[in-house]
């Protein structure tokens, strides 16, 4: 029998007696849209329940950040340089599109260093890349603050809000009986960090991205759960390493410290942010642009907090599919092909 | 006349337009019906025409597989073809912006009349307009196309039904992904060329083996998985994909890979979609097979009578799911 036919067989035979389920749930955005794309959860026994939590940058990132940005762009000049996703986010009173319509510009770049020859070939204008992501996109937005300080470039800065995933665990903890942990952000890593939270009662599997590698980590979690104690196994050995990336960790260590961050949703989770040390402090737009404190008031209808901490579903939200669908965002989880809203809607209920 | 670039005095009517009417157009497009006056005089066969016309802007209008010209000819070609129509007769209507390159409009010329040669269509009018710098981009195009309906033929999107066999004539998404790679803005390259090419040979050759065809849509922009939606709409059913059975060639799935893209809304510009009774499907197939631009046909999935309105995807892993809705803006000017 082949992988994918044994992880189903383990995956379909699995019944409780307690009438309880087994709560699962999916931490990367990429890893929802996957199993959306495969129709896992059709194959799923009443007794697993997946959630799709808040592993997607887009989703997690706050209000108040898009009202920063559309600050920088309409009231300080500058030029913002921008993952695609984020243009149509709603911010409190408009998105970043909105903003655009408004005049200001808003560039679309595929990574940060897109964003320093950017800043590079405009020597006039003041270029902000707008940094969001976890362990796996902060290095090469290290990477692209070091390569505009070795410029000299004085017109490129950072608007950061990047996030790292460890304490978001504690703060999620009870949310599910086990995480399938995100394969990328632990390639980076590693799993030391997995280790110590079996140690805290947190269990989990890193989880790769196939549908092998994806239906393998749901049978070794059932497989696992059943012993009734915690548990980790990394189930994406063929890229994931116990060390990580040392060199992608120590250009994020030389660039960023840890910092006390926002998550829409979850509130303010301690040490779960990376802010840029005080000697690359000239390139943290809120410093040199002296942006106030904002903070931004999301739509009272929207249910993203919930979702993403898998409290509801988001069918469960009373806008969704009404007045909130992809083309119509009122929350992030609507916006990025990687939020759990915009997968529900575009794959539907079969 | 030995201009190197197009200026906005070839545009005026004056001598330097019929310069660059006799060095570009008529060089490459001769033929008995090309017309010097007001309008091209034509004779028709009794019997239905079919009439279509298409706009072409892509940028570049250079890139791997073609050109703007080739292109469009290929789409208005093509939409006839879908009809079961042969293509008889093109007119062409340019836009350039001043400063284009002249051998970059030859270039283009030469491709549209080679395209033309190959679908068995005459270029018989045409029209050069010059716009100023930066009014348009490079150069745009409009073909507009007759082509005579052949009795045995009565397709329309409209025509499909439960127990149909889905059957695309080549592997998807070459155009959309080579267009994307040719723009420079992802840092990716891979060797992909686009499908781009006239499908009247190819339509013509299924309707030798079979009338029983009940759809034929050209897949160009939104690509494959737009137009099953369409006809889902359309004729009022649903339909079932097979993943698996979906040619994509590896650089294709592999640059989708990478940037989270399906190859079922990557533009085609020389892709066929058909609908036809189960039992007809192999041998459409084996026809397509044997055609050039058509080797790797295949049938994708049916038509079901539940699930109206809506394409189903049965998964590499043996589940189902929703094929997502196109929408938004994946790429503007891909045609």
């Amino acid at each position: 029998m082949n992988t994918i036919e044994n992880a189903k067989e383990i995956i379909s035979s699995y019944k409780r007696e307690d009438g309880k389920k087994l709560r699962i749930m999916e931490v990367c955005g990429t890893h929802t849209h996957e199993i959306f794309r495969l129709g896992i959860r059709k194959l799923l026994p009443e007794s697993v329940e997946l959630i799709s939590g808040p592993g997607c940058p887009v989703c997690v990132t706050p209000i108040g950040f898009i009202d920063e940005a559309c600050m920088l762009a309409l009231e300080k000049g500058a030029e913002i340089c921008t993952f695609g996703d984020l243009i149509r986010v709603p911010g409190t009173e408009m998105s970043l599109a909105g903003a655009r319509s408004k005049g200001a510009v808003i560039k679309t770049v595929y990574s940060p260093l897109d964003a320093v020859s950017y800043a590079e070939s405009h020597r006039d204008e003041q270029v902000v890349f707008l940094a969001v992501g976890f362990e796996t996109t902060t290095p090469s937005a290290c990477l692209a603050v070091e390569k505009a300080k070795k410029l000299g470039l004085e017109n490129f800065s950072i608007l950061g809000a990047n996030k790292t995933m460890p304490n978001a665990y504690k703060a999620l903890e009870g949310s599910a009986d086990a995480f399938l942990y995100p394969g990328h952000v632990n390639a980076i890593t590693g799993t030391a960090v997995c280790e110590e939270l079996v140690k805290k009662g947190v269990s989990g599997v890193v989880t790769g991205f196939t549908a092998a590698e994806l239906l393998t980590a749901l049978a070794v979690t059932i497989e696992l759960s059943q012993r009734g104690e915690p548990f980790f196994r990394n189930c994406y050995p063929r890229v994931v390493k116990p060390e990580g990336n040392p060199a992608a960790i120590k250009l994020m260590e030389k660039v960023m410290t840890p910092c006390d961050s926002e998550w829409r949703g979850l509130g303010i989770i301690p040490m779960s942010g990376m802010i840029l040390r005080d000697e690359y402090a000239d390139f943290d737009a809120r410093k040199k642009f002296a942006l106030p404190k904002i903070t931004g008031k999301p739509n009272p209808a929207c249910r993203c907090g919930d979702v993403l901490q898998g409290k509801c579903k988001p069918s469960d939200c009373k806008v969704f599919g009404k007045v909130c669908t992809p083309l119509h965002p009122i929350g992030a989880c609507m916006v990025s092909n990687e939020g759990a809203c915009s997968a529900y809607y575009q794959y539907g209920n079969l | 006349m030995t201009d190197k670039f197009v200026t906005l005095a070839h545009g005026a009517g004056g001598k330097q337009t019929s310069e660059l009417i006799d060095r570009v157009f008529k060089e490459h497009f001769a033929n008995p019906d090309l017309t010097a006056d007001d309008a091209a005089v034509l004779s028709m066969e009794k019997g239905k025409i079919a009439f279509t016309t298409d706009g072409f802007i892509v940028s570049p209008y250079e890139f791997a597989g073609g050109n703007i010209g080739k292109l469009s000819i290929c789409g208005t070609v093509n939409d006839l073809s879908c009809m079961g129509a042969k293509p008889l007769y093109l007119s062409c209507a340019f836009v350039i912006e001043e400063g284009f390159p002249m051998d970059k409009l030859e270039e283009i010329a030469a491709a549209m009349a080679k395209t033309a040669k190959e679908a068995g269509v005459e270029i018989c009018a045409g029209d050069t307009k010059v716009a100023g710098k930066g009014q348009v981009d490079g150069v745009f195009i409009t073909t507009t196309g007759i082509g005579r309906i052949m009795d045995n033929a009565n397709t329309s999107g409209k025509l499909a039904k439960a127990g149909d066999a889905v059957i695309v004539s080549g592997d998807i998404g070459r155009h959309g992904c080579t267009i994307l790679l040719a723009r420079d803005e992802f840092g990716i390259e891979a060797d992909v060329t686009s499908d781009c090419a006239p499908l009247w040979a190819n339509v013509k050759a299924m309707f030798d083996v079979t009338n029983d065809i009940h759809v034929i849509r050209d897949a160009t922009r939104g690509g494959v998985g737009t137009v099953l939606y369409e006809i889902a709409g359309q004729s009022g059913v649903g339909i079932t994909l097979d993943a698996e059975k979906i040619p994509v060639a590896d650089e294709v799935k592999g640059v989708c890979g990478m940037l989270g893209l399906e190859p079922l809304y990557l533009a085609c510009e020389g892709r066929l979609v058909i609908f036809a009774p189960k039992d007809k499907a192999e041998d459409i197939v084996s026809a397509l097979r044997k055609c050039k631009n058509s080797e790797n046909a295949a049938v994708i999935g049916e038509v079901t009578e539940d699930n109206a309105g809506r394409v189903v995807m049965k998964t590499e892993i043996g589940s189902q799911t929703l094929l997502p809705q196109p929408g938004g803006e994946l790429l503007p000017r891909i045609c």
